[in-house]
């Protein structure tokens, strides 16, 4: 049993960095290929589209700092809190990122056609970006209460 | 998960509502080139479709319903994207019902129905409900008395104009079904397609082209 829950807590320590990572990817690929489209359709400003089509990788910069909060020397009394807390924030990282990533994607559909309406497309991705944000503050407070 | 077509959809520029455009947004052969990014398999249930409903059908239509009716149930057969399919039935049912509406009012029976019968799910409901004014189907299709009315006032222009709108608003609720979709590429095309038509429109070349077919007409009998 000890070698399990020693396992989880591995599993739990790296699950933010690796989830955040697995959401970026697929965030950043969703949001890139449409600005890939509309690359083929907009004159110019094509920064932009590629700038929003990066804002997905946060996710992952996010799994760094909380995998590196979590980071102790694994017992029987932390593995289990740091295997709920990682899992739960990766899981909580990964999804942002997913829905970041069509929400980049919608923002780049709509402002390619009508740029005036770029800056405010983008607030169901900051409004996205601010849910990741509460996940990994309170994984932050939360880390500092496991037993080193 | 259903098939995305982000990159595809990204490229293809806004259509507006078509009686507002004053010009089509996007050539065929660019949208055909934009169109290579579809799969082999749904190039070509789209391109089933476009053969069987598209606004402007080919000239190599067929010329007879029965001919009609077997290209219409091999299509079908084939076209197994559930949205594309429901989307082709629907044209198919609204051309039947259109075809019934003009056929009572050139006093005509209701026998040609029974040719179309495998083509249209109405066909056979239709027949036995030719008498009621919509057919008993205004339930289901709220557009049948205006679409009558227009058929009874001969106005041409304004039956178009209402098949298009009702087409157009179908083709956008099944975009947002999935808007980076296979459905959001073929409700673009056929968009597009209804766009073209409605820009195309010209009293001038409508009566050389309905000189033509009166003339492809008498020379096939």
């Amino acid at each position: 049993m000890e070698p399990l829950i020693l396992a989880l807590g591995w599993v739990g320590l790296y699950a933010p960095l690796a989830l955040g990572a697995v959401g970026s990817m697929v965030g950043c690929a969703r949001a890139g290929s449409a600005a890939c489209g509309a690359l083929l359709e907009v004159e110019g400003g094509y920064g932009r589209y590629i700038g929003v089509a990066a804002m997905p990788s946060s996710q992952t910069i996010y799994g760094i700092v909380v995998t590196m909060a979590l980071r102790r020397e694994l017992n029987l009394d932390n593995s289990p809190g740091i295997f709920g807390l990682g899992v739960l924030a990766g899981l909580a990282l990964m999804l942002s990122a997913f829905a970041q990533g069509s929400a980049c994607a919608a923002s780049i559909n709509v402002s390619k056609s009508k740029l005036e309406v770029f800056g405010i497309s983008l607030a169901p991705a900051a409004l996205v970006e601010g849910f990741a944000v509460f996940a990994f503050v309170f994984a932050l407070v939360l880390a500092a209460g496991i037993p080193k | 998960m259903a098939k995305q077509y982000i990159t595809l959809v990204a490229s293809l520029p806004y259509l507006p509502p078509f009686e507002k455009a004053e010009r089509s947004p996007i050539t065929r052969l660019r949208l055909e080139q934009r169109l290579h990014i579809l799969e082999p398999e749904d190039a070509r249930q789209l391109a089933l479709a476009e053969a069987l409903v598209s606004w402007r059908l080919s000239l190599a239509k067929p010329k007879t319903d029965k001919e009609m009716v077997l290209r219409c149930r091999a299509a079908l057969q084939e076209i197994n994207q559930p949205a594309l399919h429901e989307f082709v039935e629907f044209r198919i049912d609204q051309q039947t019902i259109l075809a019934a509406l003009r056929q009572r009012n050139d006093q005509f029976e209701s026998s040609f129905l029974e040719q179309v019968t495998g083509a249209s799910r109405w066909a056979g409901f239709i027949a036995s409900h030719w008498d009621s004014p919509d057919f008993q189907l205004a339930t289901v299709y709220p557009w049948i008395p205006e679409a009558r009315s227009y058929i009874e006032a001969n106005d041409a222009s304004g039956l178009d104009r209402l098949m298009m709108r009702i087409i157009w608003q179908r083709l956008s609720r099944i975009a947002e079904g999935n808007r980076f979709g296979f459905e959001a590429v073929f409700a673009f095309v056929f968009k597009w397609d209804i766009l073209q038509a409605w820009l195309a429109r010209d009293a001038e070349k409508a009566k050389s082209r309905f000189q033509e077919l009166i003339k492809e007409v008498k020379h096939d009998s």
